[in-house]
């Protein structure tokens, strides 16, 4: 087989998953060397999906001897198969990256022999990478559940970050659509190069020798849609492994069906406004200090996809607001709709100097669209309705009803019943820009 | 109302900030070259002075900021027709209200300083990831790019530090002059387009090319086609020069 067709096949493969960040790492190279890394991660080319490529992503081969329902490279799929040579790998990456295409390599693969095998294949390539041939571009490496400790052990001393995917949030998902996989098998090795990172980083402390261990951290990828897990249950999943495993990124990923079969859900549309709230609610968890149990109740553990979700918490919990500009903390600040971490930095910033307009916080960058009915202003309150919950979310409702736009099982076109909104619906494809505030989740930044 | 006009270069413009602050009437700040004269206002050409311009660094660096500075530095690199004279204004600001002026994001001077370093800083960052090498012969590469803004400089260091063991050139078009490194030192020298253009005369039949142009679409996600996002990361003023499209 051609390695054209080789990567098309093995690229296309591998496209489902959506990590493709080259942050977080601090790799040191010297005058000589190929190849540096760039803290803050860098975008080398978007696709016509809107997603970046930062990293070479390929499976080395997309032979499996598992059968998990939802997955393109399943073993009972009559799909082309290939795999990669370590030289190829070796090669591809060391080209495109002497040509400034991408930041380094992701290299997963489908499971062949036994996992622990391919665990040593994957180990071995970039070994080789490493050593051979001096590489100090970043490397995401896939570690394989069910590999052995040894084998995970040594694959982080090469590698810039590692990752498992979790895929089904829960274990019921898993027991249903993919029962070879059992969650242990999943933890265990999220488990062990977590504590890995925390061995090496006190080594380092005391001894500057000791070599890095996955520097970039760990991170792990969900599927929406698949399952009827509910919001709640991914996000406090999401948290535990923040909290416990000091994980950098969990990703979501919009199921798109790759497969029919009994235990799937029969989706014509991804449910990508759904992808898009649980982003955000992830970002409230790691930089505004929300928790999940704040951000549900027993009774709506879904984001309604109408509002993003800090407005959802504040229109549920309006007995903190309004919130005055001119002296809250920092964190309040960070609660408020339509204030970010930027604006809020603005914002206590120009205070210190004099105290502010409303018309000053327009050009903070503040949302008044959403912040006004939760803020004061030198003690005045400037929303355009009173502070009542029904008053409010009336006003911020979209015309269009979003959650029947995201709805998995019907496509609405022009033709269909002729009820609600729906005269002038978009492509379904660009629902995605019908919400305010744009997604900036997908690139490989941050 | 006089115009101010420096030869260009960075000393030039601290040059010409160092007369200007002494004027009385309003002052607006050009380079010579790009100078259209105005009916109102009497231009003044400036001659670039190097004790003057140093004088004006060090002030700046010891009664400022080095971040005050950088800003300046940007504004510079920004090539907007109305950076210099915005420049000049922010210094005045500066010295009028010290340093600590620069926590105002609401003062209007302050905030448009932002936006254009801002947008200075921006361009460098991501002309790091759209930078396209075409192989000259065995690890001398060659590109081209024609950015908005002056960035050549903001992006030496990292190609440097990452292409250390090749020897490349990184061409701006828009400017004529180039990043060269030979495996010692990187510098900014002269390079003409039809010098450019024979350079690229070696680089065709690449096979990666056509590799990473199938990477590119096999990586796509059809179901999710989003070009309006595709293009606010990456504006298609861009897309000349990447190979992949």
């Amino acid at each position: 087989m051609e390695l054209q067709e080789k990567l098309e096949i093995l690229s296309g493969a591998a496209k489902y998953d959506v990590s493709c960040s080259s942050s977080g790492s601090k790799r040191s190279s010297k005058t000589g060397d190929l190849g540096s890394v760039s803290t803050s991660g860098i975008c080398h080319s978007f696709t016509p999906d809107g997603r970046c490529i930062s990293l070479l992503k390929i499976l080395l081969t997309n032979y499996c001897i598992y059968d998990c329902a939802y997955c393109a490279n399943r073993r009972s799929n009559d799909i082309t198969r290939a795999a990669f040579s370590a030289e190829e790998v070796v090669d591809l990456t060391i080209n495109f990256y002497r040509r400034n295409y991408i930041e380094g390599l992701f290299l997963s693969s489908g499971v062949f022999k036994n996992p622990n095998h391919t665990m040593e294949t994957l180990g071995s390539i970039v070994k080789k990478l490493r050593i051979e041939q001096g590489f100090k571009g970043y490397i995401h490496l896939k570690a394989i559940p069910g590999a052995s400790q040894e084998l995970i052990d040594e694959a982080g001393l090469y590698a810039d970050r590692m990752s498992v995917n979790i895929e089904l949030p829960s274990d019921e998902s898993l027991k249903l659509l993919a029962p070879d996989k059992k969650k242990q098998d999943i933890f265990a090795p999220m488990k062990q190069i977590s504590s890995n990172i925390v061995l090496h980083q006190e080594e380092r402390k005391k001894y500057k020798r000791t070599p890095l261990y996955v520097p970039g951290g760990q991170s792990t990828q969900l599927i929406i849609g698949a399952t009827p897990d509910n919001d709640f249950s991914i996000l406090t999943l999401s948290q535990k492994l923040y909290d416990k495993y000091d994980l950098k990124r969990v990703y979501y990923s919009a199921y798109v069906p790759v497969n029919t079969g009994a235990h799937l859900p029969e989706i014509k549309n991804p449910p990508t406004l759904r992808e898009h709230r649980l982003y955000q609610g992830d970002w409230l968890l790691r930089f505004y200090g929300f928790r999940a149990e704040e951000l549900f109740t027993e009774e709506r553990p879904n984001f309604d996809i109408n509002f993003d979700p800090k407005t959802n918490w504040a229109l549920n919990h309006l007995g903190h607001f309004p919130i005055e500009i001119n002296d809250a903390p920092f964190n309040l600040l960070l609660r408020v709709p339509g204030i970010g971490v930027r604006s809020a930095q603005k914002i206590t910033s120009a205070r210190r100097l004099a105290p502010l307009s409303y018309p000053d916080l327009k050009k903070l960058g503040v949302v008044l669209k959403r912040a006004q009915y939760f803020i004061t202003c030198r003690s005045k309150y400037h929303g355009s309705v009173d502070l009542d919950e029904d008053k409010i979310r009336h006003v911020l409702t979209p015309k269009l009803d979003l959650n029947e736009l995201d709805n998995p099982y019907e496509q609405l076109t022009l033709f269909d019943k002729p009820s609600s909104s729906q005269l002038l619906l978009p492509p379904m494809h660009a629902k995605l820009l019908l919400v305010e505030d744009r997604p900036t989740a997908l690139t490989g930044e941050i | 109302m006089k115009d101010y006009l420096y030869d260009g270069s960075f000393d030039g413009l601290l040059t010409a900030v160092f007369y200007a602050y002494t004027e009385k009437e309003p002052i607006r700040l050009f380079k010579e070259t790009s100078y259209r004269p105005y009916l109102l206002s009497e231009p003044v050409v400036v001659k670039t002075e190097m004790d003057k311009s140093d004088r004006v660094y060090q002030g700046i660096c010891s009664r400022l900021s080095h971040t005050t500075l950088t800003n300046i530095y940007y504004l510079y690199l920004s090539e907007i027709p109305d950076s210099e004279t915005l420049a000049f204004e922010y210094i005045k600001l500066c010295f009028k209200y010290t340093d600590t002026i620069n926590l105002a994001k609401n003062n209007d001077i302050i905030r448009t300083v932002d936006k254009y370093a801002k947008r200075v800083l921006m361009e460098s960052h991501r002309l790091k990831g759209f930078v396209r090498f075409k192989e000259v012969t065995p690890l001398v590469f060659y590109a081209q790019i024609e950015p908005d803004h002056d960035i050549l400089p903001l992006i030496l260091g990292h190609f440097k530090k990452r292409f250390s063991d090749q020897h490349f050139i990184i061409h701006d078009l828009k400017r004529g002059y180039a990043i060269v490194y030979d495996l010692k030192e990187a510098y900014l020298h002269d390079l003409s387009i039809e010098q450019g253009e024979k350079l690229l005369h070696f680089t065709e039949g690449d096979p990666f090319e056509e590799l990473f142009k199938s990477f590119y679409k096999s990586v796509t996600l059809e179901e999710r086609i989003n070009d309006r996002q595709r293009r606010s990361y990456m504006p298609k003023r861009y897309w000349k020069h990447l190979v992949e499209l």
